[in-house]
């Protein structure tokens, strides 16, 4: 058949295409569209997804255990996924509020009254009565920590203790003995301006200063509140110290960080920017950590790590044991019963435990905790050691968790803090500021 | 189709009028229920997508709602919280502001020039740049070059570097409150050849008949540009103005990336949006977050009818000339 | 002499913008096969060693979804706008542009009233409906609004298409018997192919790049686009893997950049005729 000449005699050839074209797309789109809620329909494969923050070496192990727990459930799989701890609070915040927490969710101690009042966390009471969860080798005010209004949200996944990590090297070097655990913050100042006074030189040929600038992590300016005596909340939606206790805080790290013992505020804000902190990239030689983050530590230098307490005030240490981490299951989880099974695997298996060693810290699980203490070499046995030393040192136990608002209060320090480190505040008026905007939090 | 053909003037509904008229002149009444099938999809978007959660958004701006509980009207609060109470407000407006007024003109100088360059060169070679040029503009909104961005003017990345080598140590861009705006701002700029394709067609439309009147009136390159070329342009220069504008105050996914999605350091990229995302979806905020977007609403709109207003002095509308 | 200067010198100019412009892509495509110490130490655009494997590293996906299954995923969202919008647009607009009715003024100057309207006042009450009905975590949030017309860019595209048809070919029709409906399929949209052409390619690349939307919808790893994917490959990697963190962002904007080779006419056509964007 000759091809018609005629605009008007080829259209309806055209558009037989075109709607073919566009009814062939819908169907196809359509049926994508449909079959997304069908998947891991009951008796036939579950997926559950799996989520937490960490560094490369969590990353592996937790992936280990998790393919083992795969291997022994072949109707379970597994989507994990994982991102450092900035990115990862402010996506799981999105996630819960649109109801979206994972099947099972690596947990900050900071979070859980969030959340959990938000309903966006699964009571586990059931699964604990029923004997899917065990508790029984923890420690019961460890376990309480996953407690609120008379409900376990979350399981403690280890136990630790923050404290400095410090180049070894570099303080031989300067002559400067490892750190007591009754060294007092002044103490920590005073070696701080020794190693930047030696003017070495980082690997990306600048100066390297003498340790990390701690006024933007809450967390550090909590050990000294406590070591002063005092606490980060003294209820539900009240802080325990006031904006002069703060500024006098912030007054302290930025006095120093002028004077170029601690880091440049432009590596401070990089670090937080990039997830990199200036000690891992060799431009200070003492930064604040968790012992079980210390274990993940390479240098860029090769230099030798070690382990030590954070300072004190006069001998009283600020620094606690609490959750490194919990974990919980989302409220709008398809499949709570196979993620509680996850999560006791994680915890209470011998075989998990052992591959999981001390990259949370100390397994909460007293049993596993033994074993694998008796495995353990290198930076590992550096961070059990360190702990065995804390301990009989007499640290306090865990204050209650923090409040709702938390979270949001933690960001703000942050901010606050870098608002005194480039000159755009004085100490006073940041810490009014974070004042300000704690109350606000802690009261809406 | 000519770019003097999409009204800027006014409501474009006179167009439509316009159009309309003709066909009643033509023929005489019809049945008007097909219109109505033809629409249904539309209105059912108008309603459902837009009208229904405008006005929700509205009530919600005057409640407290953390998605959880029901929400509870507390007035006027939200809006005298942010107004008075919330530094980090008016920190985000004035860090929108900061960077709509410098990447606005800069971009449109920039497309202008470009455009101008463009109209220089022989037709092949103008398709070929005009095609090149409009390429960072699709690109620009994806996460990939706002990485790219990020990673260039970062400690040690290539700007740093450059500058280094003429004894500027600046460090990161990223991570310096004081620029850290302006990598936003780069990378906006960067994206000039959108508006530059609509110069370059509003040039395009200008008679070579005035230039050559002008040139007959002994008027050097520079006299033709200003007497003819600007004000046959300002049409052009407006609507791009406005359409920039109104987007740039919008602007999210390259603050998110380049701030490490929480507007650092010190709030220096805590754009308008980010905030908002902030106080919404991750603090759960979302009566102050929606009243944050009606008071955005109403910038947009106060800030569109004054420049609406202006445009009477300095537009210049060959059609209602003659 | 003067004169081939005065001939030559645009086009100096405009190559010397254009390598300044590509810059950045050019930066991308070659970090993306830098190897690893090269990133961090080397000052040189051009890499010693090319580090092919990156690619391998990047495909590999994110939390074990798999590469192609992502940019399925994105496909998926970004042919759902394509239809949607090309589907419904093109029929609200025929309304206005050919059609008469009540408040079709007022009905229109809506549509043009929506496009200063920014996304964020309709967002959260639109975030909380899809989640009211439970469909947070799928594709429906991203992709049936666009079968509602709501995108009144390209509705206002279509109209000012189409008003500059001809006529007489309708007449002619009409006068044959033909109704609107007929005169829609078999007249009105085969000439509009062009606008169409537009409102495709801008649909998808939109969609394509639209993070925001993403990001607040989509949270199981396996329901994740190609760009959700990527900013989660970042969030979890260190600087270590700036090459396959790079050569994912090539493979993320690949799409768009064939998009753009195949339909480059119809794109800088239809931005010069409407003057609009996003």
């Amino acid at each position: 058949m000759p091809e018609p000449r005629s605009g008007r005699r080829r259209l309806p050839r055209r558009r037989a295409f075109t709607t073919a074209v566009a009814a062939g797309c819908g169907t196809v789109l359509l049926a994508a569209l449909t079959s997304c809620g069908s998947t891991g329909a009951a008796g036939h494969h579950i997926t559950l997804t799996f989520t937490w923050w960490g560094n490369d070496n969590r990353q592996a192990r937790t992936e280990k255990a998790v393919h083992l727990f795969e291997k022994e459930h072949p109707d379970i799989s597994v989507q994990m996924s994982n991102a450092d701890f900035g990115s990862y609070k402010q996506r799981l915040a999105t996630q819960a509020a649109g109801g979206g927490i994972p099947d099972l969710a690596q947990l900050d101690y900071r979070q859980i009254s969030q959340f959990a009042t938000g309903g966006a966390l699964l009571p586990l009471d059931r699964y604990v009565d029923d004997g899917t969860l065990h508790t029984g080798e923890m420690d019961p005010s460890l376990v309480g920590t996953g407690h609120l209004d008379g409900k376990q949200y979350a399981l403690p996944m280890g136990r630790g203790i923050t404290g400095y990590v410090y180049d070894a090297t570099v303080f031989e070097k300067a002559g400067i003995p490892a750190p007591q655990p009754s060294w007092t913050w002044q103490d920590w100042a005073d070696v701080a301006a020794r190693i930047a006074a030696m003017k070495l030189t980082s690997p990306d040929g600048r100066t390297v200063a003498g340790a990390n600038d701690g006024g933007s992590n809450e967390d550090v300016f909590e050990d000294w509140l406590r070591s002063h005596g005092k606490q980060l909340y003294a209820g539900p939606t009240e802080l325990g110290y006031t904006e002069q206790d703060l500024a006098e805080f912030w007054t302290f790290c930025h006095t120093l960080q002028k004077s170029g013992a601690l880091v440049s505020a432009k590596d401070s804000a990089q670090a937080d920017a990039t997830g990199v902190s200036a000690f891992s990239r060799g431009l200070d030689a003492l930064d604040y950590s968790w012992d079980a983050t210390f274990t993940g530590f390479t240098s860029p230098t090769g230099h030798t790590m070690r382990f030590a307490p954070v300072p004190t005030v006069d001998g009283r240490a600020g620094s606690y044991f609490k959750p490194t981490m919990l974990i919980g299951i989302g409220a709008h989880s398809h499949h709570p019963r196979a993620a509680a099974e996850l999560m006791d695997f994680l915890l209470n298996d011998p075989q998990a435990g052992d591959i999981l060693g001390v990259t949370r810290s100390q397994p909460p699980n007293r049993k596993i905790a033994a074993e694998v203490d008796g495995k353990l070499s290198g930076p590992d046995l550096k961070v059990w050691q360190f702990d065995e030393v804390m301990q009989k040192y007499g640290v306090q136990p865990p204050p209650s968790a923090p409040p709702k608002g938390d979270v949001a209060i933690e960001s703000a320090f942050v901010r606050e803090y870098q608002r005194v480190e480039f000159g755009l505040a004085s100490p006073a008026k940041a810490a009014h500021e974070l004042v300000v905007q704690a109350k606000q939090e802690l009261e809406s | 189709m000519s770019v003097s053909q999409i009204d800027v003037t006014g409501p474009s509904a006179r167009v439509a009028d316009r159009a309309g008229r003709g066909r009643r002149t033509r023929r005489g009444r019809e049945a008007r229920w097909p219109a109505y099938v033809f629409l249904t999809p539309w209105m059912v978007g108008a309603v459902a997508v837009t009208l229904v959660p405008m006005a929700v958004s509205l009530y919600l701006s005057f409640t407290s709602y953390d998605m959880f509980s029901a929400p509870h009207w507390v007035g006027l609060r939200n809006y005298t919280e942010m107004l008075t109470d919330d530094p980090r407000f008016w920190r985000s407006v004035l860090t929108t502001l900061k960077y709509v007024v410098i990447a606005v003109p800069l971009k449109l100088a920039l497309a202008l020039g470009a455009a101008l360059l463009l109209k220089r060169l022989s037709s092949r070679g103008r398709g070929f740049y005009r095609s090149a040029f409009y390429a960072p503009s699709l690109l620009g909104a994806s996460m990939s070059i706002a990485l790219v961005f990020r990673a260039l003017f970062n400690d040690g990345g290539t700007v740093d570097r450059v500058l280094g080598t003429f004894g500027i140590h600046i460090g990161s861009w990223v991570g310096n409150p004081h620029l850290a705006t302006y990598v936003v701002v780069l990378l906006t700029v960067w994206q000039f050849g959108a508006p530059m394709v609509i110069f370059l067609a509003g040039l395009q439309q200008i008679s070579p008949e005035l230039y050559e009147a002008a040139a007959l009136d002994g008027a050097g390159p520079w006299r033709q540009f200003v007497s003819v070329t600007v004000p046959m342009l300002s049409p052009v220069v407006f609507f791009n103005l406005v359409l920039e504008m109104i987007q740039s105050f919008q602007v999210f996914t390259p603050a998110f990336v380049v701030s490490g999605g929480n507007g650092g350091p010190a709030d220096s990229t805590l754009f308008y949006t980010l905030y908002l995302y902030e106080r919404g979806f991750t603090a759960s905020h979302m009566g102050y977050a929606s009243a944050m977007a009606w008071l955005m609403l109403l910038a947009i709109a106060a800030v569109t009818a004054v420049m609406f207003k202006v445009s009477r002095s300095w537009v210049f509308y060959a059609d209602e000339a003659e | 002499m003067n004169l081939t200067l005065r001939r030559r010198l645009p086009h100096a100019v405009a190559l010397l913008a254009l390598i300044a412009l590509l810059y950045p892509l050019l930066w991308l495509l070659v970090t993306s096969v830098k190897p690893a110490d090269e990133v961090v130490t080397s000052v040189d655009l051009w890499p010693r060693h090319f580090e092919w494997s990156n690619y391998g590293t990047a495909l590999d996906g994110v939390s074990g979804v798999s590469v192609p299954r992502l940019l399925g995923n994105s496909l998926l969202i970004s042919l759902g706008a394509v239809v949607g919008n090309v589907a419904s647009c093109s029929l609200a607009a025929y309304a206005f542009a050919r059609l008469r009715f009540r408040m079709r003024g007022p009905m229109f100057a809506f549509t043009v009233a929506t496009l200063m309207l920014p996304q964020h006042v309709v967002l959260i009450p639109q975030y909380i409906i899809f989640n009211k009905l439970g469909m947070t975590n799928t594709y429906w949030p991203l992709v049936l609004p666009k079968f509602l017309a709501v995108e009144a860019f390209f509705v206002f595209l279509i109209v000012q298409f189409m008003r500059n048809l001809p006529r007489d070919l309708e007449e002619a029709a009409r006068i044959d018997g033909c109704g609107p409906f007929r005169s829609f399929f078999h007249i009105i949209l085969p000439l509009s192919r062009p606008a169409l052409i537009t409102t495709a390619i801008f649909s998808f690349i939109w969609s394509w790049n639209d993070f925001f939307a993403q990001m607040i919808y989509l949270f199981s790893p396996d329901k994740a686009t190609i760009t959700l994917a990527l900013r989660n490959f970042v969030d979890q990697s260190s600087t270590s893997a700036y090459g396959p963190m790079f050569a994912m962002s090539v493979i993320s904007v690949l799409p768009i950049v064939l998009f753009f080779l195949v339909f480059q006419r119809y794109l800088v056509q239809g931005m010069a005729t409407s003057g609009l964007k996003s």
